[in-house]
């Protein structure tokens, strides 16, 4: 089994917040895309570990950082980084 | 930059992803209890016992002293364990089939004998790992693969009310709490409440958590949060039903 490093992962660099995406823990359930207060996230090109779509933020600018999605994800796949 | 997610210390990290279905109400309950056990650092204390359904999925979910019992037998396994070593913290994780239907013998005897443990219960209105068949909490009027056209209260009776009959048999100093997966925050100060409960040696404790079946409710991520949030608490009230703090004013009438 693999140790919690070995989870594929994908960052996006936004401008209040750094976004991570655990692909390797992420089922694509979408409960973070309803739960998000401002809509940012969408269906990612990119597979998570059931071979459905993951999920990101859907430009630079909306995200606020609130942590929402990670808070209600069942998985713990999205881990939210706040800037200063 | 974060290379790690960020799963609570309790949590097995190993056996992760785990093995429930996607926006499985239970990984969300779990995780709340993973965080409560963080913040109340007692995870050398815990007994986790995990019931048939798919809350045994929950077998290998932390890193404590795991055991899986018979169908409903959770709650007086966990206060065997309880009775011999009485400084354990036991936790009787279960769904709604396993509390309210084969085991609310044992839910009810435990309860009104005020045994020292926790229990908590996933309440997501069907029996899901055998295909979404009618629980004793599928609402009024809901559709699942045994009662086609809706519930029928005329035929079945209205769905158990949990912590409202916890919170009626129990003496004072008892901990009944009904949280939902809509709020973790709320249903991780529940847990918390209730384990801190077990710890001060006070009395039972019953968390009721309303979780999500998307896999059986037949929902997309939309309709499942408009049903736990919406449709749910209507029938099923979130709050503290009862707390050690009140008086036996209450349970005196």
């Amino acid at each position: 089994m693999s140790t919690s490093s070995a989870y594929k992962m994908k960052q996006f660099d936004t401008k209040k917040a750094v976004f991570t995406i655990f692909t390797g823990l992420c089922k694509g359930c979408g409960l973070c895309i309803q739960k998000c207060p401002v809509n940012t996230l969408v269906w990612s090109d990119d597979l998570g570990v059931y071979g459905t779509p993951a999920v990101q933020p859907k430009d630079t600018d909306t995200c606020t950082g609130c942590g929402m999605c990670s808070v209600v994800c069942p998985d713990c796949a999205i881990v939210i980084e706040r800037k200063k | 930059m974060s290379k790690v997610p960020n799963m609570p210390k309790s949590w097995r990290v190993e056996t992760k992803p785990h093995k429930f279905c996607p926006g499985c109400g239970h990984g969300l309950v779990l995780k709340a209890l993973g965080e409560a056990i963080d913040e109340l650092n007692i995870q050398d204390r815990i007994v986790f016992g995990c019931d048939i359904g798919c809350s045994l999925l929950s077998w290998d979910f932390f890193n404590v002293d795991t055991v899986q019992t018979h169908h409903g037998r959770t709650t007086p396994v966990m206060t065997g364990i309880k009775r011999a070593r009485p400084d354990r913290i036991c936790i009787a994780y279960m769904g709604d089939g396993g509390g309210y239907a084969i085991g609310s013998q044992h839910l009810v005897n435990a309860a009104s004998r005020n045994e020292k443990i926790t229990l908590i219960l996933a309440n997501n209105c069907n029996y899901g790992m055998t295909g979404g068949q009618m629980a004793p909490t599928t609402l009024p009027g809901m559709k699942t693969e045994t009662s086609p056209y809706g519930r029928d209260i005329e035929d079945t009776g209205y769905p158990t009310q949990g912590p409202e009959m916890v919170a009626a048999i129990t003496q004072h100093k008892a901990y009944v709490a009904r949280g939902t997966v809509a709020n973790v925050r709320q249903l991780k100060n529940y847990i918390k409440k209730a384990l801190q409960n077990q710890m001060d040696n006070n009395g039972f404790s019953f968390v009721e958590a309303l979780a999500g079946c998307p896999t059986n409710w037949s929902t997309n991520a939309k309709d499942t949060w408009a049903f736990i949030e919406e449709e749910m608490p209507k029938y099923f009230k979130v709050g503290e039903i009862k707390t050690p703090a009140q008086k036996e004013e209450n349970t005196n009438g």
